[in-house]
């Protein structure tokens, strides 16, 4: 009977795509971008949530830091984003290590509201420090690639942005494979089901914690790097992204970093669906919500019965 | 006894002494925003460069400048703090709409004169009214800019054969800055049935978008002329290179934003942009006042001014003092009258006076500036009088 009802959606979901495709492929083309981007934002704060069980508000702030930074290093020296991303991660790794160690381990055990307004804080502090060291004047590196673009019959559109629906599926399977192949992921999965547990078998939570806290930070580093190419920085550049990052693993569940990438992919096609209306155009922030709402409805009515 | 009581007579005449030693010019600005910060650098640009020459009426000029985060209810309270707890003379500055319309009950209640250099949304001027005869207003209206955006594309066409525009197209960012010129585009410029005028939204990187795919689509299949974005600096460069990755080439490829980002004219994306602004760097070369002003900012600041922002509060400071000077005092009265009778050569390539617009008495500038990025420069198309360049047109097919 199930494999019945996911044949059928999935057929369904077959048909919708051809049609969109057939219509309007920029909707299915733009979607898929837009979702790489959500995505490859998104699934770092999902890490951090699923095993250190913290919000991090200060995630988008994070990623403009580490825009800033690959700004400045590829201003001093002349270096690509792309090469400039791997010191960029080791220090943004290491700020978020000394960010966990200084703050967060020590709100840990705090309710939750008192870690919301610390990771809250951390964001003004950032934001605040990027507009007393840079001013809010925007600033972009501009790249000839970032224009490449692809010509099918009239149809010509720009193909650089997949390079974020690259990168968010780097990460998914990078994760899963660091997660269930390898004893540091394992032990990190075993703190994030469940952290006393994990301590009576021996695991160094505080440790794990630490760990998984850097690696996310690393992970938005890289995005920060590669973000510069795409988007202008100024220093509240990063806030929308916090929202955005936060609702999508709301969609997805705590912990479910594939499902981040499938509910960009839906937040994203849906956007650009709509985008593709005249009359339609400015309800790509509606369409979030909605879906928001409708899928944690859903999930909340399933679970009830069940 | 008698000895204290002139003890405290003295210090008592001291302190009016010291009281009327200044004249106490108030501003509000938002420091965090470069046209806020530029606009108040500015500003103590002039007040120091007026100090240094002796001051006015023998007194010297003290700026006091509050930071209204773009937020309305911090800026009214500055100009309740200003007023009451500084005691200043009169207040200038200003730039968002939104903040403005905060401030209007404020000032209302205080009188006190007000030379504004921003807001340019025309419901400022319906909330001020017609009786607000202490409000002088420098920056044009959204009308004032409309109209002259579209005599300046008039003027243009007539004066080069070769540049034809009769189809507008205007992405426009989602807020009450791009639904506003897109409304006001439609009034202007397609109400004769002279151009058509089509448009769509977009949300602004600023505004946590950044995705201009589907607005250059709808731009790209309506095939205009001329394609002008009203959004942020955030927008500048990605849309560019979005319009680009299409192979997007309108006929003129224009922008509106309050400012550039930092370098946008080392980038050869910016090459023959179409912008509307007020001042650009190359006015230098038409008006020894804009000289006067550039060479002092970037003297004093070791920056280049990246806003009309600047000249225009630069020219804010210029024009109270001259009007104090002409009124032999800071009375209200006797400086409105004085005023009114502005005539200021600024930094903007104008002669500044305050005529009549729809609803109040005060208007300084009413006219906005049609300019081009030429080789990294900006340089002024039109009006002819202050251009310093001729138009590059068509905007050249990407390569």
């Amino acid at each position: 009977m199930a494999n019945k009802r996911n044949l059928t959606i999935g057929v369904l979901l077959g048909v919708a795509v051809l049609v969109i495709l057939a219509w309007r492929p920029t909707v299915l083309i733009y979607g898929l971008q837009a979702a790489g981007l959500y995505a490859s934002i998104a699934i770092p704060m999902g890490l951090i949530l699923g095993i250190v069980h913290i919000v991090n508000l200060a995630h988008g702030e994070f990623m403009m830091a580490a825009s800033y930074l690959t700004y400045m290093i590829c201003r001093a020296s002349g270096m690509d984003p792309y090469l400039a991303l791997v010191p960029v991660a080791a220090v943004t790794a290491v700020f978020g290590f000394l960010v966990y160690k200084l703050t967060i381990r020590r709100a840990l055990k705090a309710p939750e509201l008192n870690q919301l307004i610390l990771t809250f804080g951390l964001a003004i502090l950032l934001t605040q420090a990027a507009n007393l060291l840079f001013t809010s004047q925007t600033r972009k590196l501009s790249f000839d690639y970032v224009s490449a673009s692809v010509d099918i019959g009239e149809l010509s559109f720009g193909i650089y942005n997949f390079v974020f629906v690259a990168v968010a599926v780097a990460m998914v399977v990078g994760l899963r494979l660091f997660l269930t192949r390898t004893t540091t992921g394992k032990a990190a999965l075993a703190v994030g089901q469940n952290p006393r547990g994990a301590a009576i078998v021996g695991i160094d939570v505080d440790r794990t914690y630490a760990f998984v806290f850097s690696l996310a930070s690393a992970l938005v580093g890289l995005m920060g790097a590669a973000f510069i190419t795409r988007s202008s920085i100024f220093p509240t550049v990063g806030s929308p992204f916090t929202m955005k990052s936060f609702c999508l693993i709301a969609m997805a569940g705590v912990g479910n970093i594939p499902g981040i990438l499938a509910s960009s992919v839906l937040l994203g096609i849906s956007e650009n669906f709509l985008k593709a209306f005249r009359g339609t155009r400015g309800w790509a922030d509606i369409v979030f919500f909605v879906l928001i709402i409708t899928v944690i409805l859903g999930r909340s009515i399933r679970g009830k019965k069940a | 006894m008698k000895r204290t009581i002139i003890a405290l007579a003295l210090i008592a005449a001291a302190a009016m002494a010291f009281g009327q030693g200044t004249i106490k010019i108030g501003a509000t600005w938002p420091l965090a925003d470069i046209t806020g910060k530029q606009g108040s650098m500015a500003a103590q640009q002039a007040v120091d460069e007026i100090n240094k020459a002796g001051g006015v009426l023998g007194r010297q000029l003290e700026l006091i400048i509050i930071d209204d985060e773009l937020k309305a209810d911090k800026a009214a309270a500055a100009i309740e703090k200003l007023v009451t707890v500084d005691n200043v003379d009169l207040i200038i500055g200003g730039m968002s709409s939104g903040v403005a319309l905060g401030q209007v009950p404020a000032m209302k209640k205080y009188g006190k004169v007000v030379v504004s250099t921003g807001a340019a949304s025309s419901t400022v001027e319906a909330a001020l009214g017609a009786d607000a005869d202490w409000y002088f207003h420098l920056h044009p209206w959204d009308y004032n800019q409309g109209a002259s955006y579209r005599q300046g594309w008039d003027e243009i066409q007539v004066k080069y054969s070769n540049v034809k525009i009769k189809k507008i197209f205007l992405a426009y960012e989602e807020g009450a800055f791009g639904k506003g010129s897109f409304d006001q585009t439609k009034i202007l410029f397609a109400a004769d049935g002279r151009y058509i005028v089509d448009g769509a939204p977009f949300k602004s990187a600023a505004q946590g978008g950044g995705d201009y795919g589907s607005v250059l689509e709808a731009a790209k299949m309506a095939k205009p002329d001329l394609f002008l974005w009203a959004g942020w600096d955030a927008d500048a460069l990605p849309i560019l290179e979005q319009a680009k990755a299409m192979k997007f080439s309108p006929g003129l490829f224009g922008g509106a934003p309050p400012g550039w980002p930092v370098g946008f004219g080392t980038s050869r994306l910016s090459e023959n942009v179409v912008f509307y602004g007020m001042w650009a760097p190359s006015i230098n070369e038409v008006s020894p006042a804009s000289k006067k002003f550039y060479d002092g900012f970037v003297a004093k600041y070791k920056l280049e001014p990246a806003t009309y922002f600047a000249p225009l509060s630069y020219s804010a400071v210029y024009i109270v003092a001259d009007a104090i000077k002409r009124a032999g005092s800071t009375d209200t009265a006797a400086l409105i009258k004085a005023l009114e009778a502005t005539k200021y050569e600024s930094p903007l390539g104008q002669t500044i006076t305050f005529t009549p617009a729809k609803i109040i008495k005060h208007q300084g500038v009413k006219n906005q500036k049609i300019l081009q990025w030429q080789k990294g420069r900006q340089e002024v198309i039109w009006p002819f009088e202050s251009a310093t360049a001729k138009p590059v047109y068509p905007f050249p097919k990407w390569k």
